[in-house]
This record gives structure tokens, C-alpha cells and sequence, in this order.
């Protein structure tokens, strides 16, 4: 990993267009901007993490679980009918 | 661009992901398949290892005012040139019960149903819930 040091205010390019900028440091926190491309996606990591245990969770339910769901669902649309109106 | 209600088609045999469903690198095409008749819930089931699905539901019938808003970034890469064209799905985690089912409503998976496109994104809207209790909805 390259570690630089820099200052509020100053900033690292990386490549030839994103553009990361420290704008404040109080205590354990830094804020920074991130100027970048629209096609480059900017996320905080862990949210990305967090997305990646979801989708671990939710993958492969049993037969069982699956038919379970699908009672409930149905039960629920026949019971509640919170669809829109056309 | 707003995703509209759009009924859930009775199988797309070959759905392409543009980009893998974050934790399975390894995955990009999957078949879309209704569980029960009324196409509220769905399976996505890998063409690389039939053992790996996934429970989807499209969020109307339960979080009618879920309107999630597409990137042009995102459109062009599902090749998206009408909303008619889009079909927004919810993944579902049941964990230990039915009662405890919830959805992600922050990474929605958008389907280009015309060209069996698809691509899970990370919606930037930090008050979308990744877990939003789905049976009680």
C-alpha cells in the first residue's frame, strides 16, 4: 500500500481523474472529498462489506424455507391487498 | 429515471449480471424463475452451480412507495432506453423464520427484462434499509 501524508487542503490524484482531498481532521476523523467520474463508483467500504454479508445471507434458502415464504406471501396478498390500484 | 410497476415475467431462462452480485465474484448469469403463480416471489438461480439462488420479490406489493432512482451510469450499462424496459427485485434473507424475512431495499437488483440484463446496485440513499422486515410490511 502507498501511504502519503497530507495536510487539509491538499489532495492525491489517483489516475487522471478522481481526485481525493482531505477538508477537515478533528480527532479520529477525517473528512474527505472525492472528485471523481460519474462511471467511478465512491462507497464507503464497509457498506460494500455489508452488502456482500446480505446477499451471503439471503443465498441458497432450503426447499422448506422457500415454500414457508411462499405461504406467507400468499396468505399475506389475500389477506392485505396493499397492491396499487391501475 | 423512476422504476414503474412492472409484473414479473414467467421466466428468463438466461439473465446476464453485468456486474456480480457483491460476494459471488464468480456468478453472472443466473434464470429468473417465479416461485408461486402470481409471480410475487422469485428465484434467481445460478447457471454456474444450480445449488446457489436466491429468494427476489418485486418490492411493489410490499413497499409501494419504494421508487428507486437509476443512474444514467447504470441505464446505459443495462442498455435500459425505456422504464417500461425495467424491472426492479428486492433479494430476500429469511434467516430463522418466516416472520423474520427481510429485504434489501438499499442494493436492489434493476433487470432489463427485454435484454435479460441485470446488475445489483448500491443506491445512494442512506435511509434505505438493507434489512426491512418484509412479511409484516
Amino acid at each position: 500500500m502507498l501511504v502519503l501524508s497530507r495536510r487539509v487542503g491538499e489532495s492525491v490524484v489517483i489516475g487522471d481523474d478522481v481526485v481525493v482531498t482531505v477538508l477537515d481532521v478533528r480527532g479520529d476523523v477525517v473528512r474527505v472529498g472525492v472528485r471523481a467520474p460519474r462511471h467511478v463508483l465512491v462507497n464507503r467500504e464497509e457498506l460494500l462489506r455489508e452488502v456482500a454479508e446480505v446477499n451471503q445471507a439471503a443465498a441458497s434458502p432450503s426447499d422448506a424455507t422457500i415454500a414457508g415464504l411462499s405461504r406467507a406471501v400468499s396468505q399475506r396478498a389475500s389477506t392485505t391487498d396493499t397492491r396499487p390500484t391501475p | 429515471m423512476h422504476t414503474d410497476e412492472v409484473v414479473v415475467p414467467d421466466e428468463i431462462p438466461v439473465l446476464e449480471l453485468v456486474e456480480p452480485l457483491r460476494g459471488f465474484p464468480d456468478h453472472n448469469k443466473f434464470a429468473l424463475t417465479r416461485v408461486d403463480e402470481a409471480g410475487v416471489l422469485c428465484a434467481l438461480r445460478s447457471l454456474h452451480d444450480p445449488d446457489l439462488r436466491f429468494l427476489v420479490v418485486p418490492p411493489g406489493p410490499f413497499f409501494g412507495d419504494y421508487t428507486p432512482e437509476i443512474d444514467d451510469e447504470t441505464a446505459d450499462s443495462l442498455g435500459l432506453e425505456s422504464v417500461d424496459d425495467v424491472l426492479a427485485l428486492v433479494v430476500v434473507s429469511v434467516g430463522d423464520s418466516v416472520e423474520s424475512a427481510t429485504a434489501n431495499l438499499l442494493a436492489p437488483i434493476l433487470v432489463n427484462h427485454r435484454m435479460r440484463r441485470a446488475t445489483q446496485v448500491v443506491l445512494n440513499d442512506s435511509t434505505l434499509p438493507l434489512r426491512a422486515p418484509l412479511v409484516t410490511a
